[in-house]
């Protein structure tokens, strides 16, 4: 996983995204009553509908001031007892036995074990559970007009505003009671699947430095792991899956027995402290990016290697008190190759660390070599002492990590490239280093308020779409809703031209003919520019939509839980304020055209 | 029965007029056209319709089937919009929500929550009205014992029957101790003990200061309990006035006397016959099948077991 989507600094993301999405809600509250307007005009012509909308303007200010809480949970009970007495709490059965089932066919043998029962177990919690908000939101309310059953309730001092907010309130806490059940037995179902041991299969004495014996353990869960001891009795086994365990031996000569502690490092929670990126071209020379290798509008750039080029990182927050043992660097760097090479052996690379301070005592550390591959991410250890070249006489001496961070607590990392007509690329989130990890239960309970968040903007979108709708035209509305959500992205690529191929008539065309998306369509003027401009039309609402839609993909936090990374407070406030104004906007639509709805026609 | 009542007065205006403050629902030209999807009109339910029902009363409002009752009804409570005209209540317009806090509404169907039983059905309407919990649960409990449901008050309301959903359909309206009380065709679906002591009830709502708005095309109920009455035909209003004067028929006299003798019977004939009047009718009264099956039920409350036959 890379964070391309990044985690959006608070501020930029409060006076950027967070304004514009208030404009959206704003327009969705303007559309609501156009909306009211065009219906009630169409019912009773231009004048009348704008009286009853203004009316209905003034009578909502009455309404807040009557809202009753105890009335909203008399509301938001029904609801709940509703769907209750529906069974729809079977839909907790069907998760277990899905994950029952689940132990069958996840492949054992994956490299990383957790990152595929932590993404299949949330997965199918978050399909579930929008699921079933889908259905409960969007048929409930339709029912009840149908039934009739409402007659009973608006007929009392029932306010529209109840009634869509204790829909809204009571499905959620249906889907919560599934939700939290579901999030525990995914936990044991996670940390019984992985949880194993080990026996010793063979040892033997060995004398390298400070270990003593070497061996093997035995073959369990579908794989086995080599071991070192060391002279204190301890030791510990080489990472196999993603894991690795302690060894510890007890007893001397052949009476020595060995064991083995639970798996370390599959359910974690790393956090990436991030910093910010600059680059140095060929010459030395400061540069705003790297080099483009051909991506237009790539999201990284390149460095070439064997030259002065480089890509220099600056972290904040470096201190003793933080990082005592220092810290640990992991870097995700891209390989671009002008020539093949040997593809087994990585691209040599070198990490220097600098003080920021000209005027330092201690100017850099001495050239740390790694090797970066494809696709692979590596850990680099940056300990406390390390080794430092002399500002006076460039000799290389023993000296402190924390000599190379200046007063504000900056330090930069300078990587390059070695090899010769061979390129890095990179991005500001590529580099990080990691913190100390955060509890990885509390992560995994961050991923659920995501999953959580959907279900709740699903409910309401399911609500406010059935206060007009029918039950299965509301669903039809609701799930489109939904889809043009999670592919907003591709929906504004396709619109803007970035996605290529045209719009849907267009791609309808290129498929069925089976032409290259780069090539003109070979049909002449007219007929292309029909297509073409009803795919614009098309292509136009569907990016109004999409802006006004929530982009549930923003939603899905389940990629950083599944491989190991600490869901940002940040990226959580972010989530929780945005489906908090888009549940509020939605309300406030469906209220009013509840309001507007002549309920007995 | 229209044939009957036509030469009585058409206007309300044999009534006493009464203070303006007096007046619980007044509507001004009230007409509603049903109209489908594409806006194109339906139906004309009601036309042109002005009422005024005063604190008080019992104001009936009857018609044959499809001829607006419940239109009447839905508009006055909010549920349908006038296409023209307006409807008030307790001089508020029927749009607003505020009125329903002393309102009572009976639907045509009981139109409740099947998965909910007897006792959480009206502790939600309850709540609806913002009740304390320990009144509510008092009034709950007094409702139920009133409608006679005491025997099944925990059961879901899926495995009622019409007649038992009809009576918790009353408790749900009179949940609030409501000023007005709605009901549309309150006695269908009740059986004869049933109709009775909803009858009994409306008068004694009456007694309590209520007012009460009924809807029926079963005119002897109309007839047993309403001060006032109004007759829709194909939402128009064709008579409005008080029951015993509509009621009253100027040319006909009816005989009915207790231990008679034959002889006695010849002499009032030809009585009749010296006034130059045209005997109609005279013979033994009979009870109605009403009163009958009623005194069964009585009689088996007092005495359970199988009742002994008239001639044993
Ligand atoms: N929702 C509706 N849509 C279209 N027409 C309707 C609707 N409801 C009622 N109508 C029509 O309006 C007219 C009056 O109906 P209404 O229900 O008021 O009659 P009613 O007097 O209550 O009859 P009943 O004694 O059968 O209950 C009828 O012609 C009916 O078909
Ligand atoms: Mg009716």
């Amino acid at each position: 996983m890379t964070f391309d989507q990044g985690i959006p600094d608070f501020g930029e993301w409060l006076f950027g995204g967070f304004v514009v999405s208030l404009i959206r809600v704003a327009l969705l509250i303007v559309g609501g009553f156009l909306i009211g307007f065009l219906i009630s005009s169409a019912r009773r012509g231009p004048v009348e509908g704008f009286y009853s909308v203004s009316k209905v303007i003034a009578s909502s200010v009455v309404d807040l001031i009557n809202w009753s809480v105890p009335r909203t949970i008399a509301m938001a009970m029904l609801a709940v007892q509703e769907a209750i007495r529906r069974r729809v709490l079977i839909a907790f059965v069907v998760f277990v036995v899905i994950i029952l089932f689940a132990g069958w066919y996840l492949d054992v043998q994956s490299d990383n074990p957790a990152r595929l029962y932590l993404s299949f177990v949330l997965t199918a919690s978050n399909y579930l559970v929008v699921l079933l908000a889908l259905f409960l939101s969007t048929f409930s309310l339709p029912a009840d007009i149908k039934n009739r059953t409402i007659y009973t309730v608006v007929t009392k001092p029932v306010r529209s505003w109840e009634i869509v907010l204790g829909r809204i309130l009571g499905f959620v806490t249906v889907g919560t009671m599934l939700l939290v059940p579901m999030a525990i037995v995914s936990y044991f179902f996670v940390a019984r699947g992985l949880s194993h041991d080990h026996t010793v299969a063979q040892v033997e004495a060995a004398s390298a430095g400070d270990v003593t014996h070497e061996g093997e353990t035995s073959f369990d869960s579908h794989h086995r792991h080599t071991f070192k001891m060391y002279s204190d009795g301890t030791g510990e086994t080489d990472v196999v899956t993603s894991h690795w365990h302690q060894v510890t031996k007890s007893g001397d000569g052949d009476s020595a027995a060995y064991e083995f502690g639970p798996p370390i490092g599959l359910l974690q929670a790393r956090v990436p402290v991030f910093g910010s990126l600059r680059f140095k071209d060929r010459a030395g020379a400061d540069t705003a990016k790297g080099i483009n290798v051909g991506h237009e509008w790539s999201y990284r750039s390149y460095i070439e290697g064997g030259t002065l080029a480089a890509a220099i990182w600056t972290f904040e927050g470096v201190t003793p008190q933080r990082y005592p043992d220092g810290f640990d660097l992991e870097m995700n760097l891209r390989v671009f190759r002008t020539f093949k090479g040997d593809m087994e052996k990585g691209i040599l690379g070198s990490i220097v660390l600098r003080n920021p301070d000209p005027s330092a005592k201690v100017r850099r550390s001495e050239a740390i070599n790694f090797t970066a591959k494809e696709f692979s991410s590596d850990k680099q250890t940056i300990p406390k002492s390390i080794r430092v070249v002399d500002n006076q006489d460039g000799s290389i001496r023993d000296g402190d990590l924390f000599d190379l961070v200046d007063s504000e607590g900056q330090i930069e990392v300078w990587v390059q490239c070695g090899e010769r007509a061979q390129y890095y690329g990179m991005a500001e989130r590529d580099v990080y280093i990691l913190d100390h990890d955060a509890p990885f239960i509390a992560n995994l309970a961050k991923g659920y308020v995501g999953i959580w968040l959907q279900m709740v903007m699903v409910t309401a979108f399911g609500v406010m779409f059935s206060t007009f709708l029918s039950g299965a035209v509301a669903m039809m509305a609701t799930l489109s809703s939904i889809v043009i959500g999670y592919f907003s992205t591709f929906i504004l690529d396709v619109a803007t031209g970035t996605q290529q191929g045209g719009g849907p008539l267009e791609a309808l065309y290129r498929i069925l003919t089976q032409s290259n998306v780069q090539v003109d369509l070979e049909i002449g003027q007219a007929p292309t520019s029909v297509i073409q401009g009803f795919d614009m039309v098309f292509m136009m609402f569907m990016r109004a939509m999409a802006g006004l839609l929530p982009n549930y993909s923003k939603f899905s936090t389940t990629q950083y839980v599944a491989y190991g990374y600490n869901i940002d407070g940040t990226l959580l406030s972010i989530q929780l304020i945005t489906a908090f104004c888009y549940v509020f906007g939605v309300s406030l639509i469906a209220y009013y055209l509840l309001k507007n709805r002549e309920i007995a026609a | 029965m229209a044939d009957q009542v036509a030469e009585a007065a058409p206007s309300s205006a044999d009534d006493k007029p009464q203070a303006e403050s007096d007046v619980v629902i007044e509507t001004r030209n009230l007409s509603k056209v049903y109209r489908d999807f594409w806006g194109r009109q339906k139906v004309q339910a009601l036309k042109a319709l002005d009422l005024e029902v005063r604190k008080g009363e019992i104001f009936g409002l009857l018609g044959p089937n499809g001829s607006g009752k419940s239109t009447t009804i839905k508009l006055l409570l909010g549920l349908l919009f006038p296409t023209s005209g307006e409807a008030l209540i307790f001089g508020r317009d029927s749009s607003d929500v505020g009125k329903n806090e002393r309102i009572g509404y009976l639907p045509e169907e009981s139109y409740l929550y099947k998965f909910l039983n007897a006792v959480e059905t009206l502790d939600f309407y309850g709540r609806l009205f913002d009740m304390p919990a320990d009144v509510r649960a008092d009034r709950v409990n007094e409702l139920i014992t009133m409608v006679g449901l005491d025997w099944a008050k925990r059961r879901q309301l899926k495995e009622y029957s019409k007649g038992m959903t009809r009576r918790i359909g009353l408790a749900q309206a009179l949940i609030n101790d409501p000023e007005l009380v709605l009901l549309d065709e309150p006695t269908s679906g009740l059986d004869p003990l049933g109709t009775r002591e909803m009858k009994d009830l409306i008068l004694r709502l009456r007694d309590e200061g209520k007012t009460v708005v009924m809807c029926s095309h079963l005119l002897a109920d109309v007839q047993d309990v309403c001060d006032r009455i109004a007759i829709l035909h194909q939402g128009e209003l064709k008579e409005l006035g008080r029951v015993d004067t509509l009621l009253t028929v100027k040319d006909m006299t009816q005989v009915r006397a207790e231990s008679l003798t034959k002889e006695a019977e010849e002499e009032i004939r030809a009585v009749i016959e010296k006034h130059g009047g045209n005997l109609v009718a005279m013979e033994n009264p009979t009870t109605t099948l009403e009163e009958l099956f009623l005194n069964i039920v009585r009689d088996s409350d007092e005495k359970p077991g199988r009742r002994s036959t008239q001639d044993g």
